[in-house]
């Protein structure tokens, strides 16, 4: 069992709540990225969806593997991006503007993460992973 | 053999529409055996009724005693007119003269000193929604200016005199239109300014001032005085109801202004699109300017018959309209018509040949006959409401060669530009007009599309590719997400993809344009076409009878009728036909947003001489538009989707409002580039103009604003100028 017990008590609300959202997020895109894989549209919704659910739970659970995940969605997301638009600087805002903001957020969690990793490694309660 | 099972499915399911509408009415033989494409035995419903029977009120309906006739030979020839060669500080015409080119060759405001501009005064028509009353205002009004006068119109067709140096109201007209005779928008484009033939200089109504309302009454007024010209119908006024049959206040209306072609005044009306397939008819009239007397009409599926129906009888029902401002032409004695649509826009069965012959085209009518001398089809059986909405600009066409052919621009919807001789509506051999492979028959039993479309292959395309996928836009990936699922869920062809049952089409373009009422702006000096377009897709499908019935969707003139439940452009009823139609931007509905990506709206500038596009950019920004509806503020030029056209000028500017950010800016002409802006009261869907007073160059633009558009409605005439000291 994952325990935020010695972590600060930010850490202890925003890991989650990130790690909530990005999950809800990600059910919503695996849900209709389905559908529009079902429709013969773009797999790249159901994809993301799926790493953004398993992202989710990571960080939800204190997983700094969780923000890895997410970071690497980013960065294939901005490829992806550069593969199906180019540099259209517009069609880059719905692919990337919301998913950057919460890299950042992600970003902004790591030392959270790293601190909660190095405790849970000194009290051997990392065992889980 | 299926052909024809077919047709009696069609059939079987036109009667059962019948029912209901043939039920409100009292049938005195009991046996109304309609037969549905002869237009003479539409139901007794559309019968003129007996004279004794009292009218709807506002409009009058029909049975309205005939005009007295005249022959077109015995209408004096006309004097020149103000507008057949505009003096330079002059706009006598809505395109500023007959040529309708929106050029002015003032040169005063130029891109070194247009930032200096300020305004001058600020004219309010005093038409806007009362407190409690649905927003249906959309004035796009151009003044136009002779001598040092404004003459205007209100959005609810009061007529004005306004000083064109400061704005004081020197008379106005009032019309008496009630807030129930707007149609689909109150709108009054413009009035024309006429001189009598007849009445000497210094008398009353020498000068005069045609004006035409949304309750169909055509007006003539005293320029000087603006007092009715009595010689003129019955006390300064006919009323254009006569011969039109049945119909409710705002069913029919008049927008435009009126066209004076060799003493002939020439009527069109617009019939609010998506009614019923025997919507009052598209009837295209020609006047005597100086008496009102009836020289002719254009019935479409009665085309030998050129005089007023007779007792009992009416014009042909369900014809196409015309709703777009038609240009003149004294020299050919023509008049160039752009027409719309059939009625029941969505579902074209039910169409006569003739009728099929002349929708979605330009028709230039002989004005001494009412005869068409020619017609040049944009659309081939249109469903996808893409009616000419733009004026026809005329100009004379210089080959490498040196020879000139008298030519004129036709802007569509389609974005496509034709380009032909105003002699025999023939495309001119540089700008080639090709028959190209469209999606045929489509999936409507018993309603083949045409198998192929005109392209004019040679004039620059106002527009963008096919839509993909990939184009599906919003503000974050689960938006986006949302828009391509929508995009996948709809059948898509590309252009031309035709309307179905239980599945959405994307049309794209969509019904407002391409170009639009806006028209375009030609320099013929340089030889510059200056287009403002739009970037829309719409998201149509037909509807079975018994899903339009659970939408709640009627005709007008249904007792039950319910204007919020759905109107014009829009869902409609489609009454008649075995369909009613949905059709809605292609959006989300949620965030108010658009389903494709940016630019919503272009303007370019082409050479006509190398047929090159010299620039295109977005027009408009997002200061006004934003995600559920919040203005964002941002001065980003995202090109927002517009409505209005745009001047040219020879002091090297490029005048234009239209777009969604409420705002009225000069580009230069030779680098596209904003030189210019300034924010109106109001939303600025109109078309601009300029003139000058006492060596003083002025721009003015109504911003009226457009209930569709969602930009915010005002009554003011906006008027700019450079400061006083400065010139």
């Amino acid at each position: 069992m994952v325990s935020f017990s010695k972590t600060s008590g930010a850490g202890r609300i925003l890991v989650p709540l990130l790690g909530l959202l990005i999950a809800l997020l990600g059910l919503v895109l695996f849900l209709g990225g389905a559908y529009l894989l079902f429709l013969g549209g773009s797999p790249y919704y159901v994809l993301m969806g799926t790493a953004l659910l398993l992202s989710g739970y990571l960080l939800g659970s204190g997983d700094i593997r969780g923000a890895w995940l997410y970071l690497a969605s980013w960065a294939a997301t901005i490829l992806w991006t550069i593969y199906e638009v180019g540099f259209d600087w517009w069609a880059w805002l719905p692919r990337d503007f919301g998913p950057t903001i919460i890299a950042a957020l992600v970003v902004a969690c790591l030392p959270l993460l790293r601190r909660q990793e190095n405790q849970d490694l000194r009290s051997g309660s990392f065992d889980h992973a | 053999m299926r052909k024809s099972i077919a047709l009696a499915t069609t059939a079987l399911l036109g009667g059962a529409l019948f029912q209901p509408a043939v039920a409100q009415v009292r049938t005195s033989d009991g046996a109304p055996s309609e037969t549905m494409n002869d237009q003479q035995n539409v139901p007794e419903k559309f019968r003129a009724p007996p004279p004794s029977a009292p009218q709807a009120p506002g409009v009058n309906a029909a049975n309205l005693p005939d005009n007295p006739e005249i022959n077109a030979a015995d209408i004096p020839p006309m004097v020149p007119q103000a507008s057949a060669n505009p003096a330079p500080a002059d706009w006598p015409a809505y395109g500023r003269g007959d040529a309708q080119n929106r050029y002015s060759p003032l040169a005063q405001i130029t891109p070194e000193n247009v930032g200096k501009l300020q305004r001058v005064f600020v004219y309010h028509t005093g038409s806007k929604p009362a407190p409690g009353q649905q927003n249906k205002w959309a004035a796009e009004t151009t003044p136009i200016k002779v001598g040092d006068s404004l003459y205007m119109c209100s959005a609810l067709n009061d007529v004005m005199r306004i000083d064109a140096a400061t704005g004081k109201e020197i008379w106005r007209h009032a019309s008496g239109v009630k807030y129930q005779s707007i149609p689909y928008t109150a709108a009054c484009k413009g009035v024309t300014y006429y001189t009598s033939s007849t009445v000497q200089e210094g008398q009353p109504c020498h000068n005069r001032i045609i004006a035409s309302t949304l309750d169909m009454r055509l007006m003539e007024m005293d320029a000087e005085t603006g007092k009715s010209c009595e010689a003129f119908g019955f006390g300064g006024q006919i009323n254009l109801m006569q011969g039109m049959g049945e119909s409710v206040p705002g069913f029919v209306s008049m927008t435009t202004p009126p066209p004076v072609i060799n003493g002939i005044v020439v009527v069109n009306h617009e019939v609010l699109d998506g009614q019923r397939r025997w919507a009052p008819s598209g009837v295209i009239r020609g006047y005597d300017a100086e008496t009102g007397k009836f020289v002719w009409a254009w019935d479409v599926n009665n085309p030998e018959d050129h005089h007023q129906p007779g007792p009992g009888k009416f014009y042909s029902r369900g014809t196409p309209n015309s709703w777009a401002a038609m240009t003149g032409d004294n020299e050919l004695g023509l008049v160039y018509v752009p027409t719309g649509n059939s009625a029941g826009d969505y579902y074209s069965a039910l169409r006569s040949d003739q009728e099929n012959a002349v929708s979605s085209s330009v028709v230039a009518l002989d004005v001494k006959t009412g005869s068409p001398r020619w017609v040049f089809q944009t659309v081939h059986k249109d469903v996808w409401d893409y009616d000419i909405g733009s004026q026809v600009t005329k100009f004379d066409y210089k080959a490498a060669d040196g020879t000139v052919t008298p030519a004129m621009l036709v802007p569509t919807k389609r974005g496509q530009t034709f380009v032909l001789d105003r002699r025999t509506g023939k495309p001119l051999p540089e700008f080639p007009v090709e028959e190209r492979a469209a999606p045929s028959p489509g999936p409507v039993q018993g309603d083949p599309r045409s198998a192929t479309q005109p392209w004019s292959v040679a004039f620059p395309r106002l527009g963008f590719p096919p839509l993909k996928e990939s184009d599906m836009w919003g503000m974050s990936p689960i938006d986006q997400l949302f828009c391509r699922i929508k995009y996948r869920q709809a059948d898509y062809e590309g252009e031309f993809t035709p309307p179905r049952l239980h599945r959405p089409t994307i049309e794209y373009p969509g019904y407002n344009g391409g170009s639009d009422w806006g028209s375009m702006a030609y320099d013929p000096q340089s030889g510059i076409v200056i287009a403002n377009w739009n970037n829309t897709p719409m998201y149509d499908q037909l509807l079975t009878r018994e899903q339009a019935v659970k939408q709640g969707l009627m005709p007008v003139d249904a007792p039950g009728f319910n204007p919020s439940a759905g109107g014009a452009e829009g869902a409609g009823a489609m009454a008649e036909t075995p369909f009613g139609v949905s059709v809605e931007p292609f959006w989300n509905r949620f965030t108010g947003m658009m389903c494709n990506k940016p630019p919503y709206g272009m303007i370019e500038a082409i050479d006509i001489k190398t047929k090159k596009v010299l620039w295109q950019r977005p027009l408009g920004t997002a200061r006004a538009n934003g995600p559920w509806g919040l203005p964002t503020g941002l001065p980003l030029n995202i090109g927002t989707p517009n409505n209005g056209g745009s001047v040219v000028t020879a002091g090297g500017l490029v005048f234009v409002a239209a777009a969604t950010d409420n705002q009225i800016r000069a580009i230069d002409i030779k680098t596209g580039k904003d030189v210019w802006s300034d924010v109106l009261p109001g939303g600025g869907q109109a078309n601009p103009m300029t003139y000058e007073v006492n060596g003083r160059q002025y721009v003015a633009i109504m911003a009226g604003g457009h209930h569709f558009m969602m930009t915010p409605v005002s009554d003011a005439l906006v008027v700019y100028a450079l400061p006083a000291d400065s010139h």
